[in-house]
């Protein structure tokens, strides 16, 4: 059973559709990139997910069941647009938005002291947040998101602003928290961490659905035509008829092959003519597939 | 249910917590006890005990004004005269006038008989209190001067022209007659439309200002992912408005307490003496919570829809005008509560609270009119608040701009 599923979703704002005929279904225990340029209608997609608002056409289903509000009460959702009372003391703001997720005070309470020592800020507990700073607002932010356990993690941008550290520290989380079989979405345009992350993804441009599966998978469909070669000696095995467009770097070089390129051949030209010291047949990267997909349609 | 209870809650103690909620508890009742203060002093400061020297050809009469004057002991003057009195005699009061030994010089010439020629002069233009007393004064003298010349014994004058005191009455909707208050009605119309207006704008402001605030802190999205905005907005006024009477409650501890304490009396202690019947206990928290709501709605509707505080200054600005129209018909409520205009601006709505209260403290109005203004602000603080909370859903998530009338009107209408 999928914990969440949009099917054929559609939505418009006035003159300009947002979302057009999305699908896709969320698993417990997956992680889930949803990826797109800026204004691909990633965040028009999480908000009709969490009932903000309404879809035009097509159908939600949270945990197996058309789309009800007190489903949301198992919703963790930390938005692009981060808030949080500025006046409020940090403990106060976790409780309440714990009984606000259905937690008695009492429970909202303990836990807020068990996330907070777990993530070394139990020191700030009697501050207000407009004192803290911006680092520590976000790991405020992302407890009030966990702090009622949540089945479905909903994350829009979640690296977005934060330093390396705070960072590694996220990304732990998530893991763990895919390891819990919560099921976890996010939202970015850093191919990277999707890369990184996620089992599957759902690629959106211009509101639609452009490439959606399993990260492997997808992978697989997209020819390695892609050569990285650390070398010593002449570089004019660059120049083979197996290369369409080569970057040399100083002994680092970064060749796509092409179609129907011999990777094999160029081995062989370039051994004849300098020390190899790596070479190296790699799959396409998200952001190459995600640029060969989109090509001159994303907006950004 | 559950989640507006805790929004309104969280607003409830947040603001209760908050510093500008002690300060203006405070803040308040110090400035309304020091204004009493300041206002009881210069009171009796003013005009007391004044040196005045009544200058006239007419011995007789300017000894009859001394006496006027005299007579009214508040005043404390101290009357000298001059009688007959000289050219040589007038030049040397002036020059007293301008040196300031005496405080004013009053000439009676009586000589072209029954026009008589009185002047006041003195170093300060704007005495009115002086000029009122005096008036009197010489018009009495010159009463009595002109009915003692035509035959008349002083005696036989006094009784002529003594007070008649006018009692007023005041007849109940139940037939009763029962002595009337004299200028407390006035004082108490004001103090209530004063009592009701700037709670309810001062609140529905502060809710419009903490909607931008909020707003711009980004935190709708997160809340809205919990709860709906209709039970964001509506908590929102709850717990606002039971700030609000809160603070009314405390002040109004405070009146009393500080009323009957010995602190307060010698500032209390004039004539007018206001009461508040069970009718008006019983209204006024009626009125106050509707007309909280139905402003504090209309203004977090505008609210959202606006960027900065400056933004939602422009439409402050015309939010308020039925509260100064209420005001502006002050005048004919106090000359007559029952008019058309009075009715009529009692039943619409947004004036209605502001109008009503005060009717029902200078004369009853009929039930069926009380009856009819509470229904027709119920329905119109169903309608703003529908309009509101539409406006407030989708406001509160758009950034970048002020919205324009026809973008609010499709935002009403899509939500």
């Amino acid at each position: 059973m999928p914990v969440v599923e949009l099917a054929a979703v559609s939505k418009a704002y006035e003159s300009k559709v947002a979302v057009r005929h999305l699908s896709l279904s969320i698993e417990a225990g997956q992680m889930f990139g949803l990826l797109g340029p800026n204004g691909a209608g990633k965040t028009s997609s999480i908000r009709m997910m969490m009932g903000i608002t309404l879809p035009d056409s097509g159908r939600v289903e949270l945990f197996g069941k058309p789309f009800d509000r007190r489903s949301l009460d198992r919703v963790g959702y930390l938005p692009e647009e981060r808030g949080l009372y500025r006046k409020m003391k940090v403990l106060d703001q976790l409780v309440f938005f714990g009984q606000l997720h259905g937690l008695s005070g009492e429970e909202a309470r303990k836990r807020a002291l068990d996330w907070t020592a777990r993530m070394d800020i139990s020191t700030v507990l009697d501050k207000k947040t407009q004192e803290l700073s911006k680092g520590m607002q976000q790991k405020i932010q992302f407890i009030a998101t966990l702090l009622h356990d949540p089945g479905l993690v909903v994350m829009d941008e979640p690296f977005s602003g934060l330093d390396p550290i705070n960072a590694t520290l996220l990304q732990d989380a998530l893991l763990e928290l895919k390891a819990n079989g919560k099921a976890i979405l996010f939202s970015t345009h850093r191919m990277d961490q999707v890369e990184k992350l996620c089992d599957s993804i759902c690629l959106i441009n211009n509101g639609e659905a452009v490439l959606s599966g399993r990260m492997r998978e997808i992978k697989s469909r997209y020819e390695r035509n892609r050569v990285i070669v650390e070398f010593d000696g002449s570089a004019d095995f660059l120049k083979s008829d197996e290369v369409a467009v080569a970057n040399n770097y100083s002994g680092h070089a970064q060749i796509t092959l092409k179609p129907g390129g011999d990777a094999q051949k160029l081995l062989h030209e370039a051994a004849a003519m300098a020390t190899i010291y790596r070479f190296e047949l790699v799959e396409p990267s998200l952001e190459e597939i995600f640029i060969q997909t989109v090509g001159g349609k994303a907006d950004a | 249910m559950r989640n507006m209870l805790l929004v309104a809650r969280r607003e409830y103690l947040e603001q209760i917590r908050g510093r500008a909620f002690r300060f203006s508890t405070i803040l308040v009742p110090v400035l309304v006890i020091g204004l009493l203060g300041v206002s009881a002093f210069t009171g009796r400061r003013m005009g007391r005990g004044k040196h005045i020297v009544v200058a006239a050809d007419n011995a007789a009469l300017a000894a009859d004004i001394r006496s006027n004057l005299l007579e009214d002991k508040r005043a404390e003057y101290r009357v000298d005269v001059v009688a007959p009195v000289t050219d040589q005699d007038r030049e040397q009061l002036l020059a007293r006038v301008e040196k300031k030994s005496i405080d004013g010089l009053l000439t009676v010439d009586d000589s072209a008989g029954d026009a008589p020629h009185v002047t006041y002069i003195s170093q300060s233009s704007t005495d009115l209190l002086d000029t009122g007393d005096l008036k009197t004064a010489v018009s009495y003298g010159l009463l009595n001067l002109r009915l003692t010349q035509r035959g008349m014994t002083p005696e036989q004058v006094h009784a002529l022209v003594e007070n008649v005191p006018v009692e007023t009455l005041q007849v109940s909707s139940n037939g009763k007659t029962g002595k009337g208050q004299g200028m407390a009605p006035f004082y108490k119309a004001m103090l209530m439309t004063f009592l009701m207006t700037m709670p309810i704008l001062l609140y529905g402001l502060d809710m419009a200002r903490s909607i931008v605030e909020e707003k711009s802190s980004r935190i709708f999205e997160v809340m809205l992912s919990v709860t709906r905005a209709d039970d964001m907005l509506t908590g929102k006024l709850v717990g606002v408005g039971a700030v609000g009477i809160t603070q009314i409650a405390i002040w109004l501890a405070a009146a009393v307490i500080l009323s009957t304490s010995a602190l307060l009396h010698p500032l209390l202690s004039g004539d007018i003496k206001i009461r508040f019947t069970l009718m008006e206990a019983i209204f006024f928290p009626i009125y106050f919570v509707l007309g909280f709501f139905l402003y504090s709605a209309f203004f977090s509707g505008l609210a959202a829809t606006c960027e900065t505080a400056q933004d939602l200054q422009m439409y402050v600005s015309l939010a308020v005008v039925p509260t100064w129209a209420s005001f502006a018909i002050l005048p004919f409520l106090l000359s007559n509560p029952n008019s058309r205009w009075v009715v009529a601006a009692s039943l619409f709505p947004p004036t209605a609270p502001l109008v009503m209260m005060p009717r029902i403290g200078l004369s009853m109005p009929p039930a069926w009119q009380i009856a009819l203004s509470v229904a027709l602000l119920l329905l119109t603080i169903w309608a703003v608040v529908w309009v509101a909370s539409r406006l407030y859903r989708v406001g509160i998530l758009m950034y970048g701009k002020r919205a324009t009338l026809p973008e609010l009107l499709r935002w009403v209408r899509y939500s």
